[in-house]
């Protein structure tokens, strides 16, 4: 089933493809899959695909046992501490670990002279507050915690540098790097002329906008249970990735990848954090190799918060030029990003080259090295932050041209992938932002605001509510969700019927396992509670990537049902010689094997159970995208806040979103991340921010309570919506990804909201009450 | 010490520093409740002493001397859920399902007192509790969906 768009689909088996990660390209080899299922088109009639299924682990997760790793208690198990720095930079010139050991109930110290080198742990020269300079491991939790306290580290402090203008003064704020830029020089990327371009320009806006340091704040914290038995390792994590991280271990302590097994069975939540194994990986993997027996090392909500990556804050100044109509002719971003010590992820510029159609368009990104905690991608890495600049930008142009700011939006909709010129496989953007108008009464909106403030005036309790002012605000988004190879599942039959769909993925929360669930079943033609997804253990299951980049469902989906269409047809063949009949007369439907056309049928049970131990299985794997055609999601977001021009607090009533994701699996489960990348977008646009003392370096705002996630007090009222169809051209699923894009423009929504409300713009996020009313008071 | 869990006597022999949450965890293996921030900001590690919603990693063990501790274990299993249970797997209120026992939990504490609140009763109940992958709008469609179930089952 050659095709002629699929790269090298007739030069061989093993091709070199492009694949979009976190909004990097990667080159990568692909094995040709020996055959292609032909694709589902938006009208296919499917049965378990696209059907609100109920999560298969929903029981245990309520019950509260689905195999957290921080949950593992192996027979003997020990608990390990981590102890950190608290200066931003120094050198560790003495490790008192007397009074740790002599504590009872410890049973082992660590410190760098008792690591391979490789793992980089407890290096003595420290370049941020919070990084590991030794580990203690006792017989419970309470006493590795007391005895980390215990340990003393003489260091001598060095000058550090915490802010992009710091760090271009300043030297190399740690090893390995030659001066403190990424890249050792700012990031440019230009087409077209801008410069040209604005000087020809009919109107030119120019704003400058911050975003703030952001912290994943998983639930479950990063955590890893060690097991050893001989010169084999097991590894419980908590992880967005169990190949990755058998890939890290296996490589830091220097022993054969075969003898290295990853688990995660669930895992409480990642966003990005958790896609590598870290220095609790490897410190539990020492300690329990030291000890002989199992040790977990579970990184304390502390440590999490100041060491396990966050999303860096950013300073955009954006401009943009236009014709007196409103069609772009430039844009131009300046942007600084203070990363950290390390873990470099796309930048705010990519956003700026692919969401609005434009000939000229330049980013100048300058990421610098600064002595604080690694990043980490966090959800949209880099497009959460760019769309913030680019939409209050785009407000701004709105308004100067006297422009509604959706109409704006709407004559610049990019009909074509600009970073590489060639087509989207699809993109019905213009769509979602039809939709959503309607959903959230946009263009009703200026009577909306009137009778509110009637309603306030007339309000019998006298003032109350003249000081609430409504507004409206509207947000795109654009992120590639192809995923892509390499991918694989098998699916076996056991011979009471049931299937076992096999995959190295992991499930985040997501449903991942539903997910593979629905597709094995809809191709195999099987009941939903006859098919169980085994995922999550590198010993059972053939590779799949990491579950980042919205690049699960795209990457495992169309591996997941050659799979099943592999394994159907054996087991056709098996029914046709029980039957008596052609493979091609035979078809499935609810786990039974069905003579078309007649009413002789099989179960899928009575076909096993006859072949007895001769097993029916399957092999799927992913082939690689369309070359010539971008693969992304899209959707735009609206808006509805009230803010209290007294107090300043904003309040999101309402938010209405709606995307383009190609074919939904589940839309539940859909309408679950959709929400969650809502939640997290509006504590990115009022609440979240990591504040650091400039003087001593240090994060001063650390725990759940001064880091101020989103709670149920918080929460507007949440109207998610996917466009039905598929994405045929993308994959034969004809999926696409949803994680994302679903954070991506709440924030800049919501910041035209409180704009429209109070007809001055807040262009520092998080929009807290005192910035707030200082943008009231013209500040 | 001595204290009930789950409806079944426990006798611990337990330092005076040992909070609940590591009683529950450590010493009984009760893993259902969860750790995440171990110092009061979350929820996630609610359980009930006499009924009432307490937050196990800031309460001492031998501090529930003599006292009844539900935790989600004894809220119901896979097989006998109880009707918040079903209703958080209908309403799919779990994305990760870490928060989740103790949403439960407190959501139980709730239903005890009011058997049918509202929305923004469900609200100020949960509002200690944190979910980070955002599923606080269908824990509260959940809550209500269970409240009619049990009502209905009352009145039945």
């Amino acid at each position: 089933m050659a095709d002629a768009s699929k790269p090298g689909a007739a030069k061989g088996r093993f091709v070199t493809t492009t694949v979009e990660v976190e909004g990097r390209t990667e080159q990568r080899v692909v094995e040709m899959p020996a055959f292609e299922p032909e694709p589902w088109g938006a009208d296919a009639q499917l049965t378990h695909v696209g059907a609100r299924a109920l999560r298969t682990d929903g029981a245990l997760k309520t019950t509260g046992h689905p195999g957290y790793t921080t949950d593992i208690r192996r027979a003997n198990q020990a608990y390990a501490a981590i102890v950190r720095a608290t200066v931003p930079r120094g050198r560790i010139t003495a490790v008192d670990l007397g009074a740790a050991r002599a504590l009872p109930g410890v049973l082992d110290v660590l410190i760098a002279a008792d690591v391979p080198a490789r793992t980089r742990l407890f290096n003595a020269e420290i370049t941020y507050t919070g990084q590991p300079i030794a580990a203690v491991c006792a017989i419970t939790q309470e006493i590795a915690d007391a005895a980390a306290r215990l340990v003393r580290a003489a260091v001598e402090s060095l000058p550090f540098a915490v802010t992009v203008e710091q760090a271009l003064e300043s030297g190399p704020v740690r090893p390995r790097i030659e001066n403190n830029l990424v890249g050792g020089k700012p990031l440019v990327l230009e087409r077209g002329d801008v410069a040209q371009a604005l000087a020809a320009a009919d109107v030119t806006i120019t704003r400058e906008v911050r975003t703030p340091c952001a912290l994943h704040s998983a639930m479950e914290p990063h955590c890893a249970v060690a097991e050893w038995d001989g010169d084999h390792l097991t590894v419980w994590e908590s992880t967005q990735g169990i190949y990755r991280v058998r890939d890290n271990v296996a490589k830091a302590l220097g022993i054969p990848l075969t003898n290295v097994r990853v688990i995660c069975e669930a895992m409480g939540g990642g966003f990005g954090a958790k896609n590598f194994a870290g220095p609790h990986t490897y410190i539990a993997a020492i300690f329990a190799q030291r000890l002989g027996r199992a040790v977990a090392c579970t990184v304390d909500r502390l440590g999490e918060q100041i060491d396990t990556g966050n999303r860096p804050s950013s300073w955009q100044r954006i401009t943009l030029g236009a014709t007196r109509d409103g069609r772009l002719t430039a844009i131009d971003l300046e942007a600084r990003i203070p990363i950290g010590v390390g873990g470099a992820e796309g930048g705010p510029g990519g956003i700026y080259h692919e969401l609005y159609a434009c000939p000229n368009v330049r980013t100048r990104e300058t990421s610098a090295f600064v002595n604080t905690a690694a990043m980490a991608a966090f959800r949209a890495p880099g497009h959460a932050e760019g769309s913030v600049g680019l939409e209050i930008a785009m407000n701004t142009l709105a308004r100067e041209l006297g422009i509604d700011p959706l109409e704006l939006r709407m004559r610049n909709f990019a009909t074509r992938d600009q970073k590489k010129d060639r087509p989207y496989t699809g993109n019905r953007l213009a769509e979602c932002y039809e939709e959503g108008a309607r959903r959230i009464g946009w263009h009703g909106r200026e009577a909306t605001k009137a009778a509110v403030i009637k309603a306030a005036a007339t309000n019998s309790a006298g003032s109350r509510g003249a000081h609430l002012k409504r507004g409206y605000g509207v947000a795109a988004q654009v992120w590639s969700t192809g995923g892509g190879p390499p991918c694989y599942c098998n699916i076996r039959f056991n011979n009471d019927g049931t299937a076992d769909v096999m995959a190295g993925s992991q499930d985040l929360g997501t449903g991942t396992r539903t997910i593979l669930a629905q597709v094995a079943a809809e191709a195999l033609g099987h009941t939903l509670s006859g098919v169980r997804a085994v995922i999550g253990d590198t010993a059972s299951a053939p590779f799949a990537g990491n579950s980042w980049g919205s690049m699960t469902v795209a990457s495992l989906a169309p591996a997941v049902r050659m799979a099943a269409e592999d394994a159907r047809r054996s087991l056709l063949d098996a029914a046709a010689g029980l039957l008596g009949v052609s493979a091609a007369d035979l078809e499935t439907r609810d786990g039974r094997v069905m003579v078309r056309d007649t009413d002789r049928s099989l179960s899928f049970a009575e076909v096993t159970a006859k072949l007895g131990n001769v097993m029916i299985q399957g092999q799927g794997s992913r082939g690689p995208n369309p070359q010539d055609a971008g693969i992304v999601t899209t959707g735009a977001q609206f808006a509805e806040i009230e803010v209290d021009t007294e107090t300043g607090v904003v309040r999101v009533l309402r938010i209405v979103a709606v995307h383009d994701a190609g074919r939904i699996v589940n839309p539940t489960l859909a309408e679950s991340q959709l929400e969650g990348g809502i939640i997290q977008g509006l504590g990115f646009a009022l609440f979240e921010e990591r504040r650091l003392d400039a003087r001593f370096g240090m994060p001063l705002n650390v725990g759940l309570h001064e880091y101020k996630v989103p709670t149920h007090a918080d929460m507007p009222l949440i109207d998610g919506h996917f466009l039905d169809g598929a994405d045929p051209k993308a994959n034969h699923v004809g999926v696409r990804g949803i994680a994302e894009p679903a954070i991506i423009p709440t924030a800049p929504a919501i910041a035209g909201a409180v704009a429209d409300a109070l007809g001055v713009e807040v262009n520092e996020l998080p929009m807290t009450p005192w910035r707030v009313l200082g943008a009231l008071r013209g500040d | 010490m001595n204290l009930s869990i789950n409806g079944q006597p426990v006798a611990a022999d337990v330092p005076g520093s040992t909070t609940l949450l590591e009683l529950l965890r450590d010493t009984l293996a009760l893993t259902g409740t969860k750790r995440a921030c171990d110092i009061g900001e979350c929820g996630a590690c609610t359980v009930l002493v006499d009924g009432r919603p307490i937050y196990a990693c800031l309460t001492l063990a031998h501090a529930c001397e003599g006292q009844s501790v539900r935790t989600i274990e004894g809220l119901g299993a896979p097989g006998t859920p109880h009707a918040l249970q079903d209703a958080f797997v209908a309403e799919d209120a779990a994305q990760c399902g870490f928060c989740t026992p103790g949403q439960l939990m407190a959501a139980a504490a709730l239903l005890a007192e009011n058997a049918d609140p509202s929305d923004a009763e469900v609200i100020a109940a949960l509002s200690g509790n944190l979910c980070r992958c955002g599923t606080y709008p269908k824990i509260v469609r959940a809550v209500r969906r269970a409240a009619t179930t049990l009502r209905t089952a009352t009145d039945g």
